[in-house]
Parts: structure tokens; C-alpha cells; sequence
């Protein structure tokens, strides 16, 4: 048996390395491609031999590391991380066929960075430890942070610095957190264990009832600010629309905050001191967010803030749906967290294309365009639709999901995101109407359709949209056995 | 047998078409039209011997289920209702794919055309036959989606791309109604069943619905001071829902917007099939809306003032199919009316809808292609510019005098004689005439009635303004060919004789469709008196449907044909009541401006937009605090080495004192 | 034998005549040359506690501060030498270039 799971984050990360040694672009781009491909067939393997009937973890890995302090080597994936890592695994490769024939300065360097942030993604989602999570958690940072300050727009340097110390002091309160839960589960026990699953259950133990919710909330906090939730969320607009298009792509690729919420908030909510205070705050955040992400991309001028804040808008049901606590609910949680990785890795790819060839984002200075790039029409309004909910596509199914059963707990709040569907559609036909169609804008210039490599790569993603869109059961099916296991760990509170 | 377990390819065969189409189409001749109207052709023989099946064994119903996700399923379910539906639908559909042909033939986009009319086939004929809630949902906005793309066909007319956009989020404010319903109703099972949802039984079917129905009345909430029942709620909103699609006060805004489409596309979505995804909503969910208290009589009221307030509008248009658009509008308005009088004749109301539903679907579709045939020859909207058009175009002629029979309902009262428009609308007023009696309410009655006059005022103004007289410009027209008069031929028969022949029939064939419910019982649930005497109303009543469609005719021709009255005077910018009319009751302004953009994005968007700047500058400000504190605290780093000596003795100093106070102390 | 406090006196005794040196010169050699007495100061009262303790610790302390205190007299001749090829003097407060 192959230790697959240690193969997946390491080929990347020693492809990287390859990666940043060679001397020409050609050379750059063949093996970060190479790296991706093998890391891509690996996760087919693993996905096509995963049982999705089961809760537990599977192709678990464990090792000793640091004996004393009770640190593992630990490695597992189950149906909350399995289809992040295939999403991963799956859009990397294309992003890179994608900026095939881009020019830019430093390609040695660009890809490696995007074969880290590979690695380091999904070394986040098969850690079973705090200690290792936490270290791929920080790991995560820096290729993004590079990403955005070395090819990012007029404004990287901020943009970069801003979002590394806005996530970063998220993830050192979540750190505190951690050392909480783990210094008081080892006065409990006499005996030091940073294991995630051990953790987790010892909390429930833990006296103080101030402790534990000061536990809860602090690593809510790191969790959410990196979704992120509104009103923690102003990293996001900048460092999106600041960075490359590859760059906004890795971003959005970077689900690790809505993960931690099924993976470490959910299976503590009910033992917390005040477990309805906590799903008011989860369920009122995300209400927020749906809406008011809604409402701030409608007033955005430009086309690449305008998705980033619709990315903030789709995230609230996540953290709705977390906030539901039916098992349907978190599974369209999940879903939504897999199939906005595609939806807007289309859109940023679009806008990404729209950016270099008409040198402007700017919606209003667009216009027309679709007469110019029919295949990008095409494939952009395939984005759209998806990313306002239309049934048939990906998106429909996780906001059904999360709308119809997040109602019977959190009423309220799902009435609340039902308002911004209208907005939501508004903000999205409105600037395809702008930016698409409508008469050629002729200060453009003579404007050609995107390439066949960027059509390969989004033509791809579109078709996986429709694909889940039309059957989710492949991946849905494995949330939705984890999503009952963790509302069976819950149900023992009768929450 | 045979045919039914091929029921799963009626939606799914113009979908591949719809695939085919949008990769093959351009090598193909015409754009690849042949491939969907094969498919089409295909989708409908099955259709027909579904049907045929069914009229012949009405128990028979057609059913097939497969897993979809979750504790969903995908699903087919071809009653009655749905039959007659799917074979009106793919009929219609398949006519206007022939016209098509012809009347894109100079389109350089033809197989786009061709797929997104084939892609929205494929919806409406899947959410036809849907056999859950769900399921419509989905197929309910595919369609919502082919509209939008074949509104804005021509997108480089800033005209067309802005009518999409307004079409699309119009309705989609009823699909959230819509599918607020939906959630509602899930969680109101889900509360009944206690959270133990059953095995391998798919919920969201219409008939485990109507199994909770009960429950579903006994759950009330408080609502403003009012105590509703869930199930009122959950009804009012698949209403919301229907009044978005079918275009009924106050969301119809986007269908005389959406004639910016090409006018097969009007013909096909705008006037015969999607826009009465409303009405059949409301009937296939029927059993609810008869249980639910107070429902119906906001269905009938809401009916009834559309169907006369576009009908008002109807008469100053001076666009061709703006009058057709306004005209859908109103024909919707009767149908809606006509399930709303469910409250008193219970389910039989369905059947009068219906029947009222595939008239209007054949005539409607008629009269809009007609108005294509003659935008097709001659190049203008515009009726005052037109005029004398009947010499040139005969055919077109005789089948737009036949569907505007039809739509005035001309007929003889009492018997089964009359074209099927009068067939199908006349029950329905004198059912209103019913409902005012048992009820006391005359509104619906009354609006009905004015509106069968201005009905026939309006489209004979059209008839006669455009087709009489001499031509008012030079546009040259010739007849349309044979692919779109052979289509135009088939309809105006239709129109003619449809009704008459197959009244008794349908009224029956869908009666049945509700049969093995105990349609009664429900009705009780909802509190309402289903009348049994019905059909003995007074002599005037029984022929006033016919008085006014005469009179409209007659006044019609008399001003617009004899011009004994000089319009001139009442049709200017000083009338009040034309200026009012003619701007359509300024809804433009009072929607756009003063709700959606005033409001809306103006307000909330941007005060949002600014709250997030203070969020920004908060975050931002508190960097530049600790960057400003940093700057001023390393002023304490002299650099000589002089000074942080002293500082390390005054700090060991410090250090001894305070070890000798704490010795001191303990 | 001599009492310990007359060890602990002298100590104290070089080490604020280290200090004051220290403080008050600005020519880095002799602040470096202070630095040794304050260093030896300390020497002096390891040894000899080390010998009034009867444990040897003390005197090994002392030797490797002794060792230490020569290296780190040849790094510190060696920048003041570096400086004053640069600088043509070895004034510290006039060193300050990379302060703020």
C-alpha cells in the first residue's frame, strides 16, 4: 500500500522545488504541470477507491513525532476533505494550463509558488493533528503572499502585507485556541496529545465553562476570518482583486476556513457553555454576509471586486449552513464550499482574460465584447449563471440544500438570504449586460477570443459545473455520510 | 405500453437537439434546424399517443422515478393535466420551429437560435411533466433562462440586452416567493413528521404533498396581529411565484419589454407555453390552493384587475406586438381568474383554466405569428405606418381575422358553436358572474366583463389599422412563404375549431385528473362553499360576453375603419387618461426609478458600499496606529552606548530595591 | 584566611571602576578595556566563592569567562581597527548611522 496521502502533499512540494531551478519559462511551466498531473492522478486513485458509505477516516497514516509533547505524524482523509482535495487536485493543473503562454517576469518562480500553495492546501485538509495542521495552516501564507506582492496589481504591496497580517494574527488567535484545548485536555489526562479527533472529544470534559468558550470563539475567529465572514472580511476584496489571476484562483482554491468549521467547530458547537449563543453568531454572520456581499457587489465599479465580493456573498451558506445543523444543511455547506471553487475560479479566469485583453476591468469601460469573444460569452455566462444560482448548475444545489435546511433551525436568517437572491441576480446580469453585450465598445481596439489552452482549461471547469450541477451524488454522497456523523456526535446534546 | 416507458425522452430528446445543435449547428443547412424539430416532431407523437392513452383509460397515469440526490428524486408524472399540456407545448413548439426556419432564414446566428429554442423546449417540457416540486423549480428557471437568452438574441440592441436583464430579474423576484414556498413547505413537513423523514420516499412528490395537506392547514403562525395558515402562506407564495412567470400585476413589467426578442420567440415563450408555467403551477398544486383559506380569493382578484388593466393599456399601443404583449397579459389575467374561482366550483375550476390556457396557447401563438409574417414582409412595428396590408398578404390576412375572432370570443351563447376562444372564456365569466352571486364580491365579474370589450376593441383596432384602409408609408410587402403560412394555416384551425370540437371532452378528461382526491373534503379545509347549481344565470348574463365582443368590433370598425370619430383629438399629449394609458400607468418609472434603482442601488448599495470603506479604514488605521506608535517609541533608542549602561544600572537598581521590599514584606 | 566579604569588597570595588569608565569615556578602546575590569570583577568573586564554597564549579566559570572575555576582546579590537581604518577615529556617540 502506498503511503498515498504523504505522496500527495510531498509531490507538489518537491515539485516546487524542481520547479523554482529551472531556467527557461518552457522548462517552469512542463514541470509544474508534470507535478500537478501525478499529484491529479494519485487523487483519482484515491477518490475512485474511497468508500463514501463511511464516516471514518480512510488511508490513515500515523507516525510519531515529537513523543514528548504528544505530536503525531497523522494523516486521514474522510468526506468533509476528500472532495476539497479533488478540487484542488483537479483546478491547479488547469490553472496552469490556463497561464500557459502568459508572459510574465520570473516564471521559475510564479509556478513554484503555485505548487507549495498545492501542497500546503492540501496538506491543511489531510492533517489529523493540530500541531501539523497548524504548521500547513501558516504554510499557506507565504506562496500567496509572494503571489500578490511580486505580480500582483498597482496596489500588491498593500494588498499583500494586509492580507498576510490580517490572516495571520486570525490564525495566532486560533493558535491560542488550540494551546487552550490542548494545555487543558493535558492537566485533564496527564498526558500531553495533540491529536484533532482526541481533542475534540476531550473538550467536553473541560470544567470551566469560560474556558471552553473562550476555546470556541477564539478558534471560530481564526476559522472565519479566513472564509471569510462579514465583518472580518476586508482582506478579501484587495488581496483578490489585487492578485494575478492565478493568484485570485489559489485563493479561491483556499477553503481551509469553512473546513475547519465542519472538521473542528461543529463536533465542539453543542458542548460549548452556550451552544444557541454560538449558532445565533454563526447563523446571523452568514446571513450577513450573504447579504451584505450581495448589496457591496452591486455597487462595485470594477468587475474583479464585483466577483471578489460576491465570493464573500456565497460564503455566508457556508457558514449559514454550518449554522443550520441538519445534516442536509451541512452537506450543502460542504457542497457549496466545492462547487464555488469551480464558479469562481471561472469567473476570476474570465476576468483574468477580459483584463489582459482589453487592459481594463473597469465595467463600464467594457461593452460589448461578446461579439468579439464569442467562446469566452459563452463559457462566462455558463460562470454567471452558476455563481446566481441557476438549477442545473452547481451552485443551485448547495444554496437549496442550505436554504431549505438551515429553515428548520434558523428561520430567521434564512429569510434574510432569500432578499439577496434578487440582489445577487441583479449584480450579475447587470454587469454581463455592461461588460458583454450591448454595442461594441470601439476605444478597445481590435479584440481577439481567448486562446485554445484557455479555452481547454475553462471549458473544463464549466463542464464539471454542469456535471455536479446535474449529479452531485459523487461527491455529495460522502458529505452527506459525514455530515450525519457529525450531527449524531451532536444529537447526544439534543441541540 | 410502449410509448410510456418512453415518456423520459419527451424532455430529453430536444435537450440533445439543444447540444447537437449549439456545436454542429453551423455545417448544418439553416443553422441545423432539422435537428430540433425532429426532435420535437419525436417528443410530440409520444405526447399525442401518451394522450391518446390516457382519454381512452384516464386511470392509467404515467409514472417514473428515478434517485437524484439527497432525498430527491427526478421524476416523470403525466396525468391528465400534464398530458394535455405536454402535447399543446410540443405541438405549438414544433409549428413554430417550422415558421422559424423561414422567418430567421436571414439571420447570420441561426444555430444559436435554434439550440436556446430547442434548450427551452426541453424545460417547459420537463417541467410539465415533473412529478415533484422540486424538479418544476429546476426546470421553471431553465425556462426563466431560455427566455433570457432569446430576449436578448440580438445582444449588441442595447434595447434587447436591457429587456433580458429586466425579464430575468423580474421573474426571478417570484421564483424566490417561489422557492421560499418551497423551503416553507419543506419545513413544515419536516416539523410534522417530527424530523424522521421516511425511507425511499421522495417528499417533495405533488402526491405525498397533498398527503399533508391536513397537517399542513392545522400549522398557523401570527402575522402582523393575523393568525395564517402555513399552508395559505406557502400557496400565496407558489402564487408569487406564478404571477412572476405569467406575467400578473404588479410583475408583468418585463413581458411588453421582452417583445425586444425575435417575434418566434414572442410567439413561442411569451404568448403560448412559458409565460402559462404560472397558471400550470397553480393548477398541478391545485389540491393546496383549494385547502388553503383565503388563497383563492386573492388568485381570482388578482386575475380579474390584470385582465383588465393591461387590457386598458392594450388599446394605445401603436407597436404591433405590444398590443399582442398586453394582450397575453390580460388572457393570462382570465386564466389566473379562472382558478381563483375554484372557491366556488371547486375543481373544475382547473378545467376551465386549462381549457381557456391551450385556446389562448393556439390563438395567441397565431396572432403572434401572424404579426411576424408581417413584420417579416414589410420591416415595421409600427400599425400607424402600416395599413392596407390584407391586398398584399391574404393569407396572413384571414388567419389574423380568425385568431382575433377567437381572442374577442365570438360564439353563440349556450351552445358548443363559436370559435374556441369564446368556448374557453365565456365559462369564465359567467363563472365570475357565479362567484359575485355566491359571494357578493362583483369585482372579478365586472373587471372580466369590461375587459372582453376592451379585448375585442383593442385587437380589432389592430386588425383594422394594420390590414384595412390604404398603406400610411412604402414598405413594399410580398406574402411569406410556404414554410411559415403552412404553420399559420394549421393554427387558424386549430383556433377555429379546437373548442368547439373538444369540449365536453376536456372539461371531463381534466376533471378527472383530481378524481381520486376527495376534492370536497379539501375544499371544506379551505372554507369554501362549492356551488352546485350553476348554468341558470339570466339571459343578459348569458349573452353580455357576446354584446361586448360586438361592440367592441363595431366601434372598432367605426373609428378605425370609417373614422367617423377623429382620433386625432383624443389621441394627444393633452389627454390625461390616453398620456396615462399610453405610458402604461407610469409603472416604468414608479418601478425603475422610485423601488429598484432609487432604493435598491442607490441607497442600500451604496451605503453599504460606504459602510465597508469605514470597515476598511478601521482596519487599515489600526496598522497605521501601530506603525505611527512604532515610529515614536524607537526615539528611545539613542544609539549611545552611554545611555543603555545607565539604563541597565538603573534597571538592576530597581530590581535590588524592589527585592529588598518583597523580602521586606514576606 | 582572608574573610570573603574582602573579596566580594574588591570585586565590587573593580566593577564600579568598570562602570564609571564605561559611562563617562567615549573612546571605544577604553570602554572596551572596562569591560575587562567588569568582567574580571566578576572572576574575582567566582573564584572566590569557589574557594570559600570548597567546589570547583566556581573556578571553571572563571576560566571559561577568562576565554570569553579574550575573544571577545579580539572581535571587539578587530571592528574598533575596522572603524578607525574607515572613520580615521573610534569615537562611539559618532557612530550612529544605522539608528531610527
Amino acid at each position: 500500500m502506498l503511503p498515498i496521502l504523504s505522496l500527495i502533499v510531498l509531490i507538489p512540494i518537491l515539485f516546487s522545488a524542481v520547479t523554482f531551478f529551472t531556467k527557461t519559462k518552457e522548462q517552469a511551466r512542463i514541470s509544474a504541470l508534470v507535478g500537478t498531473l501525478i499529484t491529479l492522478v494519485l487523487t483519482m486513485y484515491m477518490y475512485f477507491s474511497f468508500d463514501s458509505t463511511s464516516a471514518a477516516m480512510q488511508f490513515e497514516e500515523a507516525a510519531n513525532w515529537i513523543p514528548s509533547l504528544g505530536i503525531t505524524y497523522h494523516l486521514g482523509v474522510d468526506g468533509v476533505s476528500m472532495p476539497l482535495i479533488l478540487l484542488n487536485a483537479i483546478v491547479i493543473p488547469l490553472l496552469i494550463i490556463y497561464t500557459w503562454n502568459d508572459v510574465r517576469a520570473a516564471p521559475n518562480r510564479f509556478y513554484a509558488l503555485i505548487l507549495a500553495m498545492q501542497g500546503a492546501v492540501i496538506g491543511v485538509f489531510i492533517s489529523l493533528d493540530f500541531f501539523l495542521f497548524y504548521v500547513f495552516w501558516e504554510l499557506t501564507l507565504v506562496p500567496l503572499f509572494f503571489m500578490v506582492n511580486i505580480w500582483g496589481g498597482a496596489k500588491k504591496k498593500h494588498a499583500a502585507i494586509k492580507f498576510f497580517i490580517y490572516t495571520h494574527v486570525a490564525s495566532l488567535v486560533m493558535l491560542l485556541g488550540i494551546f487552550g484545548l490542548y494545555y487543558n485536555a493535558w492537566s485533564l489526562n496527564g498526558v500531553p496529545n495533540m491529536d484533532m479527533a482526541y481533542l475534540i472529544g476531550q473538550f467536553q470534559f473541560l470544567e470551566s465553562e469560560i474556558a471552553r468558550d473562550a476555546i470556541f470563539l477564539a478558534l471560530l475567529f481564526g476559522f472565519i476570518v479566513k472564509t471569510p465572514v462579514v465583518p472580518f472580511h476586508s482582506w478579501l476584496p484587495d488581496a483578490y482583486s489585487e492578485a494575478p489571476t492565478a493568484g485570485s484562483v489559489l485563493f479561491i482554491l483556499l477553503k481551509i476556513g469553512g473546513y475547519g468549521l465542519f472538521r473542528v467547530m461543529l463536533p465542539m458547537l453543542p458542548f460549548t457553555a452556550t451552544p444557541s449563543l454560538m449558532i445565533t453568531i454563526m447563523g446571523a454572520l452568514g446571513a450577513i454576509s450573504i447579504i451584505y456581499g450581495a448589496f457591496l457587489a452591486l455597487a462595485q465599479k470594477d468587475l474583479k471586486r464585483m466577483i471578489a465580493y460576491s465570493s464573500i456573498s456565497h460564503m455566508g451558506y457556508v457558514t449559514l449552513g454550518a449554522a443550520g445543523l441538519v445534516s442536509l444543511s451541512i452537506s450543502g455547506a460542504m457542497f457549496q464550499q466545492f462547487s464555488h471553487g469551480l464558479i469562481m475560479s471561472i469567473m476570476f479566469m474570465s476576468c483574468g482574460v477580459i483584463q489582459t485583453k482589453t487592459g481594463t476591468s473597469i465595467i463600464n469601460n467594457l461593452g460589448g465584447l461578446a461579439q468579439k469573444m464569442p467562446k469566452l460569452t459563452v463559457i462566462m455566462v455558463l460562470g454567471f449563471m452558476a455563481s446566481l444560482g441557476l438549477p442545473g448548475l452547481t451552485g443551485f444545489i448547495a444554496e437549496f440544500l442550505v436554504l431549505t435546511f438551515s429553515f428548520i433551525n434558523v428561520p430567521i436568517y434564512v429569510m434574510i438570504a432569500l432578499l439577496a437572491i434578487v440582489i445577487t441576480a441583479a449584480y450579475h446580469l447587470w454587469a454581463l449586460q455592461r461588460a458583454m453585450f450591448g454595442p461594441f465598445n470601439e476605444k478597445l481596439g481590435d479584440i481577439v477570443d481567448i486562446s485554445s489552452f484557455q479555452t481547454f482549461s475553462m471549458g473544463i471547469i464549466a463542464l464539471l459545473v454542469l456535471y455536479f450541477g446535474l449529479n452531485p451524488s459523487p461527491v455529495l454522497d460522502m458529505m452527506i455520510t459525514n455530515s450525519e456523523h457529525i450531527v449524531s456526535l451532536m444529537a447526544v446534546m439534543g441541540v | 405500453m410502449a410509448m410510456e416507458n418512453l415518456a423520459f425522452l419527451i424532455p430529453l430528446l430536444p435537450a440533445l437537439a439543444f447540444v447537437l445543435t449549439f456545436f454542429l449547428g453551423k455545417k448544418l443547412p439553416s443553422g441545423g434546424a432539422i435537428i430540433p424539430i425532429i426532435a420535437i416532431a419525436i417528443s410530440c407523437v409520444i405526447s399525442l399517443s401518451i394522450t391518446a392513452g390516457l382519454l381512452a383509460n384516464p386511470e392509467h397515469v404515467v409514472t417514473q422515478s428515478v434517485h437524484w440526490f439527497a432525498i430527491l428524486n427526478l421524476g416523470i408524472l403525466i396525468d391528465p393535466l400534464a398530458a394535455v399540456m405536454l402535447s399543446m407545448v410540443s405541438f405549438v413548439s414544433l409549428l413554430i420551429h417550422i415558421y422559424a426556419v423561414g422567418y430567421m432564414s436571414h439571420d447570420p446566428a441561426k444555430p444559436r437560435y435554434f439550440a436556446e429554442t430547442a434548450l427551452f423546449t426541453a424545460a417547459m417540457l420537463g417541467l410539465i411533466l415533473s412529478d415533484n416540486i422540486l424538479q418544476l423549480f429546476v426546470c421553471w428557471e431553465l425556462v426563466g433562462l431560455s427566455s433570457y437568452l432569446l430576449i436578448g438574441f440580438w445582444f449588441h440592441k442595447p434595447g434587447a440586452a436591457s429587456a433580458a436583464k429586466k425579464a430575468f430579474l423580474t421573474t426571478r423576484i417570484g421564483d424566490v416567493m417561489f422557492l421560499a414556498g418551497i423551503v416553507l413547505l419543506f419545513a413544515d413537513i419536516f416539523a410534522i413528521l417530527e424530523g424522521k423523514l421516511p425511507e425511499g420516499v421522495y417528499l417533495l412528490q405533488f402526491e405525498e404533498i397533498f398527503k399533508f395537506i391536513p397537517d399542513l392547514v392545522a400549522i398557523n403562525s401570527t402575522i402582523l396581529g393575523m393568525e395564517v395558515s402555513h399552508l395559505t402562506i406557502v400557496t400565496l407564495l407558489f402564487f408569487g411565484g406564478a404571477v412572476g412567470k405569467s406575467g400578473q400585476f404588479p410583475l408583468h413589467v418585463w413581458l411588453p419589454d421582452a417583445m425586444e426578442g425575435p417575434t418566434t420567440v414572442s410567439a413561442l415563450i411569451h404568448a403560448a407555453t412559458m409565460v402559462t408555467a404560472g397558471v400550470y403551477l397553480v393548477a398541478r398544486t391545485f389540491p393546496m390552493f383549494l385547502a388553503a383559506p383565503g388563497t383563492l380569493m386573492v388568485v381570482a382578484m388578482l386575475g380579474a384587475f390584470t385582465a383588465l388593466f393591461a387590457a386598458t393599456m392594450g388599446i394605445v399601443m401603436n407597436d404591433l406586438k405590444r398590443v399582442l404583449a398586453f394582450s397575453t397579459i390580460s388572457q393570462l389575467g382570465y386564466m389566473v381568474l379562472g382558478l381563483g374561482l375554484g372557491a366556488v366550483i371547486g375543481a373544475e375550476a382547473v378545467g376551465v383554466s386549462m381549457f381557456h390556457l391551450i385556446n389562448h396557447a393556439f390563438f395567441k401563438a397565431l396572432l403572434f405569428l401572424c404579426a411576424g409574417s408581417v413584420i417579416h414582409a414589410v420591416g415595421t412595428h409600427d400599425m400607424r405606418q402600416l395599413g392596407g396590408v390584407g391586398k398584399v398578404m391574404p393569407i396572413t390576412f384571414a388567419t389574423m381575422t380568425a385568431a382575433a375572432l377567437a381572442l374577442a370570443g365570438f360564439g353563440i351563447p349556450g351552445t358548443s358553436i363559436g370559435f374556441s376562444g369564446f368556448l374557453s372564456k365565456d365559462p369564465i365569466i359567467e363563472y365570475a358572474y357565479l362567484f359575485a352571486t355566491e359571494t357578493g364580491n362583483w369585482m372579478p365579474y365586472l373587471f372580466a366583463i369590461t375587459a372582453a370589450f376592451l379585448t375585442s376593441l383593442y385587437i380589432f383596432r389592430l386588425i383594422f389599422m394594420t390590414f384595412t384602409g390604404k398603406p400610411r408609408s412604402d414598405y413594399g410587402g410580398h406574402e411569406s412563404p410556404s414554410s411559415m403560412t403552412i404553420p399559420l394555416a394549421t393554427l387558424g384551425v386549430f383556433a377555429v375549431i379546437f373548442g368547439a370540437l373538444t369540449r365536453g371532452t376536456f372539461m371531463e378528461f381534466i376533471k378527472s385528473n383530481f378524481e381520486h382526491l376527495d376534492m370536497n373534503a379539501l375544499a371544506e379545509l379551505g372554507g369554501y362553499h362549492i356551488s352546485a347549481h350553476h348554468g341558470a344565470e339570466p339571459i343578459l348574463i348569458l349573452w353580455m360576453p357576446l354584446i361586448v365582443a360586438v361592440a367592441g368590433l363595431v366601434i372598432a370598425y367605426l373609428i378605425y375603419n370609417k373614422r367617423v370619430i377623429d382620433m386625432s383629438r383624443i389621441v394627444s399629449s393633452e389627454n390625461p387618461v390616453y398620456k396615462l394609458l399610453y405610458n402604461r400607468y407610469y409603472q416604468h418609472q414608479i418601478f425603475v426609478e422610485i423601488f429598484s434603482v432609487k432604493i435598491i442601488y442607490e441607497g442600500l448599495a451604496l451605503a453599504s458600499f460606504y459602510s465597508d470603506k469605514m470597515l476598511d479604514w478601521l482596519v487599515n488605521g489600526t496598522s497605521t496606529f501601530l506603525i505611527e506608535a512604532g515610529d515614536s517609541l524607537r526615539k528611545f533608542q539613542t544609539g549611545v552606548i552611554q545611555d543603555y549602561a545607565a539604563a541597565v544600572v538603573a534597571g538592576v537598581g530597581l530590581l535590588v530595591i524592589l527585592v529588598k521590599l518583597i523580602m521586606e514584606v514576606f | 584566611m582572608i574573610p570573603l566579604n574582602w573579596y566580594l569588597a574588591l570585586s565590587a570595588i573593580v566593577f564600579s571602576i568598570g562602570l564609571y569608565g564605561l559611562m563617562t569615556h567615549k573612546n571605544g578602546i577604553r570602554m572596551l578595556m572596562c569591560v575587562e575590569l567588569m568582567l574580571n570583577s566578576a572572576n574575582i568573586n567566582l573564584v572566590a566563592f569557589s574557594s570559600y564554597n570548597d567546589d570547583m564549579t566556581g573556578q571553571v566559570f572563571a576560566l571559561f569567562s577568562i576565554a570569553l572575555a579574550a575573544a571577545e576582546a579580539a572581535i571587539g579590537f578587530a571592528i574598533l581597527m575596522s572603524i578607525y581604518r574607515m572613520r580615521d577615529m573610534i569615537d562611539v556617540d559618532k557612530l550612529n548611522i544605522l539608528r531610527w
